[in-house]
């Protein structure tokens, strides 16, 4: 007889049989293209050259293309900016293109306004209701036309212009939550030209950032991520020197040589601290600034009252001081930390006294100011609008909410990345302005939480499907423009923004037409280019027009003559002793502004220093959360007097004390199942003020109180902190 | 007979299913979407095979043709056919067609049509013997390392392990 044994080894045998058995050999079925790609053949990958539109540093993508699919993106090598090389967020760019809630529809209003509740209907019938708005708004009053969407750039954002002004609405608005205004406002102040500069990382010897976390966020981190390598690798005698100022220990200041913490929004104060021992060291060559510089309060700013205003060292300031003074070619840097404060403009304008001091202003190593718009002379007055806009827009935007609040506005455009009701303040109550404009129509290829107050969604290629150019806004001597090439067919059913409102303005007809006089937005682009007298099928093989010289700079006319800023102390709102914290908020390197939170691929990406995914976290130092009586892995209740919202505490081992650093990116209420409900949104505890002498958002300008809370679950984090780098060690 | 005897038995039929289940037969063909016959295209009309399978010359796959390339003929050929309309039907709907993949590769092993066909200039029949006076495409030769082997020797190529298994 069988036994139990014996049993159930023929049982195995039979149930392998049965499973390995009925198992055929895979494919059954054998599917062809309808009609195949161009250029496709079988087994074959092909590469197209494009441009990456994961943010706004505008870098050059290949993208390899097999059986009609997109398989893989890397760095575009003839691209200057990149170089070669890509980020995370621009590998993750795949993922918008095949995500499954991408919009395929347009979507109709089906419930209540803002409820997010839509229904498919045919493009026919969406244009049909986009044109309705548009034909009675243009008839009755033409200036209660609103176009909200991000900073765009090139020949989209020409025919996005062009559209407004021959409608006859002055109200379009850009928004741009990480704007460079203040930049903006202290190189006018500084150099005296208004305008985005080049730092040219690669060829100093002495990098000082100020809380510029260029390597992982910023302007261009592929750019200054390459750069920086060759500034530390790639000469054979040299070794650059980093030194890094700033609230909290980034992944940049991890990479540098020295980092100084300093109080949030007293990175002025350290800059001139060590341009007051520049000075009285004479280690400048521009002896007769800093005599002026000198006599006009410099001499005030001794390394001691540095290091009081910021907590760092004097002794260290002033060491400092004296490496960056005889290493020339210096170069100083500042970040949107130092930015997005209220005294915004006097923290840069003194890191830009460093560069002028260290008389690197239009030289190799140093800063200059490319003139880019050379390239685009055949383009007359509309040149400008092709560039880089640096603006946050954040002043025509409240004045744009404002206006809706008092229903100004009969129709609302709605585009971009940025996502207004998610980065904006919520005392600005920017939703509930938006929802009294009538008619609310978004071009999009997710429902955020700005998109879903639309009341007509128009869902829009990703930027892997469409047509475009770009103007980098740095990497480049103005000698680089992108062009953008669909790499793949297009999966949904699509139309981009600037096809749909070439397609309206020939329907609106009069000056609409006329202004926009393209069948196509393809059209108009191939027509632009054309007229440049360059070969447009080599150009876009290569991904771009890449003359490789770069006209000369433009000159700094006050480079001889600097005034030495007026000190500013930052702001923050909030009772010290109610709130003892100050908040820093920083953009997350995977999510960015928050654009990256639905793709699962970043939410994944551990952060470069607290290793956490999937939610985000509120970072202090040991000392300050022995004081509070938190340890690591706490759930805590972040409370700003504008609002409140609940995080796990990471002990950061190297943080300024008494600062709370928060990511920005998560605490999504909508933009699908990867992005909501993962943990609280920072910018929620942000209060509306500005930097003072710009008005633009300082982000960094209100303090925090941490209370303990009973929190579900735990952080996830790759690594323990207590395991990799124990604390007494570095302490 | 013992109880050891049994057991063995058993788990012999047991493998015996295992090994023999996956083998495939070669006399009935399968039920495909559309009756495609490569009789009426190669042996009637003499098409050349790679005028549809356009890759056998430069890829690893042969590829099945496209709509599209179907309907290059058939927009004006024989539009009255059943068969036909079905095909047509397809290009109106814009879906592709769900072929039934007939001959099969043993796992493991690595075909490259390119190499046989450009380099080898091994003729097409040679693999697929009897396909062009197919009314319904079927598997006629097993892709056996015997086979496989036996031609690879009397051509003089490579019969290296990593030639075909990689």
């Amino acid at each position: 007889m069988l036994n139990r044994r014996g049993f159930l080894k023929i049982g195995g045998a039979t149930a392998f049989a049965a499973l390995f058995g009925g198992c055929e050999r895979l494919p059954k079925t054998l599917v062809p293209f309808v009609i195949p790609p161009e250029n496709y053949a079988l087994g074959e990958s092909l590469w197209y050259a494009s441009v990456c539109r994961q943010c706004p540093a505008g870098c050059g993508i290949v993208v390899r293309n097999s059986e009609g699919r997109a398989k893989k993106i890397e760095g575009n090598p003839l691209h200057p900016v990149n170089r070669g090389k890509l980020c995370a967020r621009g590998q993750a760019g795949l993922q918008a293109l095949y995500h499954p809630e991408r919009l395929g529809k347009p979507l109709k209003l089906d419930g209540p306004r803002g409820s997010g509740k839509f229904r498919e209907i045919p493009w026919e019938e969406a244009l049909r209701l986009l044109m309705t708005g548009l034909s009675s708004v243009r008839a009755e009053a033409p200036t209660a036309l609103l176009m909200l969407t991000d900073p765009m750039r090139g020949h989209r954002n020409l025919v996005s212009a062009r559209f407004m002004k021959a409608f006859g609405s002055p109200h379009r608005v850009a928004w741009d939550p990480f704007g460079q205004d203040a930049h903006l406002s202290a190189n006018e102040a500084v150099y005296g030209v208004r305008d985005l500069p080049e730092h040219d990382l690669a060829g100093t010897r002495y990098l000082l950032s100020f809380s510029g976390d260029f390597l992982e966020t910023g302007v261009s981190p592929v750019h200054f991520g390459h750069a920086y390598g060759r500034m530390r690798a790639a000469r054979p005698t040299v070794r650059g020197k980093f030194v890094h100022f700033g609230p909290r220990l980034s992944m940049t200041a991890a990479s540098a040589d020295a980092f100084l913490p300093v109080a949030p929004g007293t990175e002025g104060y350290a800059a001139l601290g060590i341009a007051h021992v520049m000075v009285r060291e004479k280690l400048t060559p521009a002896a007769a600034a800093a005599g002026r510089l000198w006599n006009a309060g410099l001499k005030e700013f001794t390394p001691e009252a540095a290091g009081k205003k910021t907590g760092a060292p004097a002794a260290d300031i002033e060491a400092v001081a004296r490496e960056f003074g005889s290493n020339q070619p210096g170069l100083a840097m500042a970040g949107d930390a130092a930015a997005s404060c209220t005294n915004g403009v006097f923290n840069l304008s003194a890191v830009g006294l460093l560069n002028l001091l260290a008389g690197n202003v239009g030289k190799p190593g140093g800063i200059s100011f490319p003139d880019r718009l050379a390239a685009f002379a055949s383009f007359g007055a509309e040149a400008k609008l092709l560039l880089p806009a640096a603006e946050s827009g954040y002043p025509a935007l409240r004045d744009a909410v404002e206006r809706m609040g008092k229903g100004a506005f009969r129709m609302a455009l709605l585009s971009g990345a940025t996502n207004p009701a998610f980065t904006l303040p919520p005392s600005l109550k920017f939703e509930e302005a938006l929802l009294k404009v009538p008619t609310i129509v978004s071009f999009a290829s997710f429902l955020d939480e700005t998109t879903s107050l639309s009341d007509l969604v128009l869902p829009t290629p990703t930027y892997l499907e469409e047509w475009g150019d770009d103007i980098a806004p740095a990497g480049h001597g103005g000698e680089a423009i992108t062009l953008g090439q669909p790499v793949v067919a297009p999966f949904r059913d699509t139309r981009s923004m600037p096809d749909v409102l070439i397609a309206a303005a020939k329907e609106l007809g009069g000056p609409a037409a006329a202004a926009l006089p393209w069948g196509s937005f393809r059209e108009c682009l191939d027509k632009a280019y054309a007229g440049m007298g360059i070969d447009l099928e080599e150009s876009h093989k290569n991904g771009g027009i890449f003359s490789g010289k770069a006209d000369a700079p433009r000159r700094a006319p006050k480079e001889g003559s600097p005034a030495l800023p007026k000190a500013a102390e930052a702001a923050f709102a909030g009772d010290p002793a109610r709130y003892p914290l100050v908040l820093h908020v920083y953009p997350s390197s995977a999510l960015s502004d928050g654009r990256g939170a639905n793709l699962p691929w970043l939410q994944e990406l551990p952060d470069p220093i607290a290793t956490a995914v999937w939610r985000n976290w509120v970072e202090v130092g040991p000392k300050t959360a022995a004081a509070l009586g938190l340890s690591d892995g706490d759930g805590v209740t972040v409370s700003s007097p504008f609002g409140s919202l609940q995080a796990f505490v990471f002990l950061h081992p190297a943080i300024a004390e008494g600062v709370a650093a928060m990511p920005l990116g998560q605490g999504h209420s909508r933009y699908g199942k990867y992005a909501a409900d993962r943990g609280g949104n920072p910018y929620a505890l942000l209060p509306a003020s500005v930097e003072s002498a710009t008005k633009a958002p300082a982000r960094h300008s209100t303090r925090v109180s941490l209370v303990k809370t009973r929190m579900k679950g735990a952080l996830v984090r790759t690594v323990h902190p207590e395991g990799q780098w124990l604390y007494e060690n570095i302490l | 007979m013992t109880r050891n005897a049994i057991a063995s038995i058993l788990a012999l039929a047991a493998l015996a299913l295992a090994v023999l289940a996956p083998t495939r037969s070669t006399a009935a063909p399968p039920e495909q979407p559309i009756r495609y016959t490569h009789k009426v295209h190669v042996t009637d009309y003499k098409l050349d095979c790679r005028f549809c399978h356009v890759y056998a010359a430069k890829s690893a796959s042969a590829g099945i043709p496209s709509v599209a390339k179907c309907m290059m003929c058939h927009r004006t050929i024989a539009t009255d056919r059943p068969e036909i309309r079905k095909l047509a039907q397809y290009w109106k709907d814009k879906k592709p067609i769900p072929w039934v993949r007939v001959t099969e590769l043993q796992e493991y092993t690595y075909f490259p049509h390119f190499r046989m066909v450009t380099y080898g200039k091994v003729p097409c029949l040679t693999c697929h013997p009897g396909i062009d006076k197919d009314d319904i495409a079927v598997q006629r030769q097993e892709f056996g390392m015997g086979w496989c082997l036996a031609c690879h020797r009397g051509r003089g190529v490579s019969i290296d392990c990593w030639t075909c298994h990689i």
